[in-house]
Formats: C-alpha cells, structure tokens, sequence
C-alpha cells in the first residue's frame, strides 16, 4: 500500500473535530478524488499526508512505514508527497516563475546545474517555459495554479495532492489542468489525489472514490457505484454529476429501461442513448 | 490612490521588459549609484544636465521606454523639487543682493548666490532622480534581489524585501477589491464615511496579512522550507568592456568636478 491511513482523528485547538475515526488507503498509480462539501475536512486530511497537520490520534502509514515528524523524515516525506494549494498565492512567493519552482530543488540540496534543468522540464511539462522570468502577478489564475504544479513536479514526487485543483478556473483552463494531471498519471505513474466538491469533474478523472461527510469517511469505491446511490449522495449534501441525475430521472419517473450503474460520462451516456434508441426502434 | 497603483505596476512590468532587461545588473548598478554620486557632488549645474541627457537617451532610445510615461514619472519629484528649490531661492545666501524688500519687521533679501544654489540644486536633484530612474526602469527586483545577496547583504533584510515585494501586488489586489466593494455599498459617500471605510480596510488588511503569511510558511514547509530561502543565481555577468567604459566615464567627470573646485571656477 502507498498510503495507508488508520483511525485517524484530528481535533482542531478549538475543540472542532475536523476528522472522525478515518481510515483509507490507496496504492501507487491511482487517481483519487476527495468528495465533500465545504467544511467536511477535504482540506484537513489532506494536511495530514505530508505532514502539515499531525493527527490527535490513529496512525499515517506511507509505503508501510509510519509517518515520522522530525524534520529530516519531513523532508524526505515532502519530497515524494507534492502539495498544490488551492490558491496559487499561497504557494507562488519568490519573485519570479523560475525563482519560485527552484524552490523546492533547492530545498533538496540539489546542485544548481540539475535544479535549472528541473525548472525548465518541469515548467515545460505544464507549457509554462516561456513565462519563466515573469513574476507571478504578471499571470492568470490558470496560468499561477500551473506554475504551482510545476513547483510540485520540479520535486519528482510520487504523489501528487491537489485541493481544489478546479476552483475559479474557465473550462479551458479546467480542462487543461485536468488533462495534465491524467497525463502525469499515464506517464509518470504519479498517483493523483484530488480534494473537490466539483462533481462533474470526478469522472472525467478518478478511478476512485471517497466521500467525506462532516469529518467522517461515509463511503468508498468506483464513482460508478457511488454516483448510482441516490440516496447517499443526497444525504451528504452533494449532488450526482448532471448527466446521472438526467438519467436517474428518465429511469424513475419515466420508467426508461436503464441499467443499474448509471452513466457519469457523456462517452456513456451516448452508448447508453443509443442503445434505448435501438431497443425502441426494435420494438416497432 | 488607483492611478499610483497603475504607476507602481507599469513601473515593474518596464523593469522586466525593457531593452536592457538582459544586462547585467551588476553593470546597472554600478552605473546608476556612480553617476548618482557625481551628479550629486556636482558644483555646477552643467554635469548632471549632462548626466540627465545620457540617462535620458539611455532609457528612451535603448531601453525604449515610452517617452510619455518617463516623463510623466518624471513630473512627480520635479514638482517637489521645484518647492524646496523655490525656499533656496528665496530665502538663502549671503552677500550681494538683487533685491530687497523691506517689511515692518525685517528685511527680505533675495540674494545672487542663493539663487545660484538653486539653479545648481534643482539639476543635481533632478540628475540624480534620472540615475535611480535609470535603475528602477531597467533592473528587475528579482535581478536586484540576487546581485544585493552576491554582495554579501545579510539573507535577512533579502528575504524579508523578496517577501514584500511579492505580496506587495498580492494585497494591492485585495485592498483595490475590497474599496471597491466598500464604494458600491456607498462607503464613500461622505468624508465621515470614507474615513470609517478605509480604517475598516486597513484593519482588515492586516488581519489578512497574518493569514496570508500562515498559509505561505505552510506552503513553504510543504517544498521543503527549513528557514532558508535559496535563490537560483543564473545572473549575466558583467561585460567588462561596459564596467571599463564606466569607469572611464566617472573618471573623467570626477577630474572636471576636481578641477573646478580646485581652480575655484565656482
């Protein structure tokens, strides 16, 4: 197992207990996503795996070795584990785009010669290199939060975290986001864990799935399987993808003969349409 | 308050763009703080007109530099030297006088030297405001960030200004964001309430900036941050040609400045 999380609790210095008795794992190569509403402890969780936050109790296990916290293990833990945070300000602060992915290079010790060449492939890999002397404020939304992965890949981690990859961003730069990170995945065999409330984008991407409800683990599995329970997404406060729910509707008010695992995909839903469409035709 | 805003960006966005972006800051740097110090040393006006025309075509025709905006820079500190100016003029000096007025209570004396002093003042003011405009319209701050560490400048004071300076057009933003949702709610709808708005803004702004440089150090600490910002030193270096050419330059208005005072010419 790449991570393995067991009983994890965290209660905030406020008394808040921002996750519940959680436990999950996952594997390398995986692509993740992290369901919930605001306030359900996406963010608080995902702290919890490079070691940004230390639980109250339970127990990390990163390739079955357990977290460490002094500043050595973190380094190590860092390395492997990149962090994208939701807003690119946070995260860009040195003058320039190459100052900024430098950092974490750097950081690692790596000889300036190396690190250069890191930059450049890194900001190359998300189709920033032309933009490396800019300084951040010259940029876009889209465009910072690209310069934020490249931060993270310039690290060659294995895992790559991101809350909120989506947020505020335009469908093109949506899209372009979520097909670099795919394409890490295919390539680089970076495993992807995504924290969003965007369902829409959950099965354009994930393979798996977790739904976190008021800092508690309420459900795992395929998006498949858990988009198809209406009744458990409407419980926790999310909604199905709109195309499922189109469905969900044409199958129950409508009494559509529609199979069991609803389609999230617009690739699924046309075999699905098409596949009622034949039966129709062959019923006249 | 939006127009300085405008002026402080467009003076960055020159600084990395310009044409003398490539060159080696340290060349820059050289030039501008030499020639600051000549102009300022100048006991005639005639050096540092020199030294505003050189820097003046140096920025328009090589840096290429807007004529308009320069100039418009340009306008804000001579204004302010036209008033201190305008005081020297009037109220200092000794000896020979070109015109008196008397008053009830003293004498006003406009003296010849005093108004030399400030024909004299005015363009050293204002070629030495050419030489730091020189330097702030052609050096980019991350270039500046990495030569002032080459130099041996303690990390502290680098890192502290690296930090501002980023987050300086960060909080721009969100203060340029937050008066102007405070206008639409009609917060500046009288002088009582523009000043309640903007106590309100500012106070705002620095609890913000407690949460910002949380969220940064936990974003720093996820890249590895163990209190040490590293920088990558990919810097031109100095064309030797261009620090010899300098020198030569200084030189040779340190010897005419020498001579002048030495001869007693003024």
């Amino acid at each position: 197992m790449l991570f393995r999380l067991e009983n994890l609790v965290h209660q905030y210095s406020d008394g808040t207990i921002a996750l519940d008795n959680v436990s999950l794992s996952f594997e390398t190569g995986d692509r993740i996503a992290l369901l919930g509403t605001n306030g359900s402890g996406k963010t608080t969780l995902l702290n919890h795996l490079n070691g940004i936050l230390k639980p109250t109790s339970g127990q990390i296990y990163y390739q079955d070795q357990p977290l460490k916290y002094d500043s050595k293990s973190l380094l190590q833990l860092r390395r492997r584990v990149g962090f994208v945070f939701q807003d690119p300000n946070d995260q860009l602060f040195a003058p320039t785009v190459k100052q900024d992915v430098a950092f974490g290079p750097l950081n690692l010790g790596q000889p300036p010669e190396q690190v250069k060449k890191v930059v450049d492939d890194a900001l190359e890999t998300v189709g920033m290199l032309e933009f490396k002397e800019k300084p951040p404020h010259f940029l876009s939304l889209g465009q910072k939060k690209r310069v934020a992965l490249a931060g993270v890949l310039a690290m060659e981690p294995e895992v790559i975290i991101m809350d909120e990859p989506t947020s505020n961003l335009d469908p093109r730069a949506t899209s372009d986001i979520l097909h670099l990170l795919l394409r890490l995945n295919k390539e680089k065999r970076i495993t992807l864990l995504l924290a969003t409330h965007d369902v829409d984008m959950v099965p354009l991407f994930a393979n798996k799935l977790y739904i976190l409800s008021k800092g508690k683990l309420v459900s795992e599995g395929a998006p498949k399987d858990l988009f198809s329970d209406a009744e458990l997404i409407r419980k926790v406060n999310l909604r199905a993808p709109r195309l499922t729910h189109l469905f969900e509707v044409l199958k129950k008010e409508d009494n559509l003969p529609i199979d069991e695992k609803l389609p999230l995909t617009i690739g699924e839903a046309r075999k699905e349409i098409l596949q009622l469409l034949g039966t129709t035709k062959s019923e006249k | 308050m939006s127009h300085q805003h405008d002026l402080s960006g467009e003076i960055d966005r020159y600084a990395y763009t310009n044409g003398l972006a490539k060159n080696s800051p340290t060349t820059k740097i050289f030039f501008a703080l030499s020639s600051l110090i000549i102009s300022g040393s100048s006991p005639t006006p005639i050096i540092p007109i020199i030294i505003f025309i050189i820097n003046t075509i140096l920025l328009l025709s090589i840096a290429k530099i807007p004529a308009k905006f320069y100039f418009h820079l340009l306008e804000y500190p001579t204004l302010a030297v036209i008033l201190s100016v305008l005081i020297i003029a009037l109220f200092f000096g000794f000896g020979e006088t070109i015109a008196q007025i008397s008053l009830p209570w003293f004498t006003w004396s406009i003296y010849q030297n005093g108004i030399t002093m400030a024909i004299t003042t005015f363009f050293r003011v204002e070629g030495a405001i050419t030489c730091t405009f020189f330097l702030v319209l052609t050096t980019s701050m991350t270039d500046l960030f990495v030569t002032l560490r080459k130099i041996k400048i303690p990390k502290v004071v680098i890192e502290l200004s690296l930090l501002i300076y980023r987050y300086i057009f960060v909080f721009m933003e969100v203060s340029s964001k937050m008066n102007t949702a405070q206008s639409l709610r009609l917060g500046h709808s009288s002088a009582m309430r523009r000043i309640r708005s903007l106590a309100l803004l500012a106070g705002n702004l620095f609890i913000r900036t407690l949460e910002q440089g949380e969220r940064t150090f936990t974003a720093m600490s996820a890249r590895g941050y163990d209190g040490n910002i590293m920088l990558l030193e990919e810097l031109p270096s100095p064309k030797k040609s261009a620090i010899i050419a300098i020198v030569l330059f200084d030189v040779v208005f340190a010897v005419v400045i020498f001579l002048l005072l030495y001869f007693g010419v003024v």
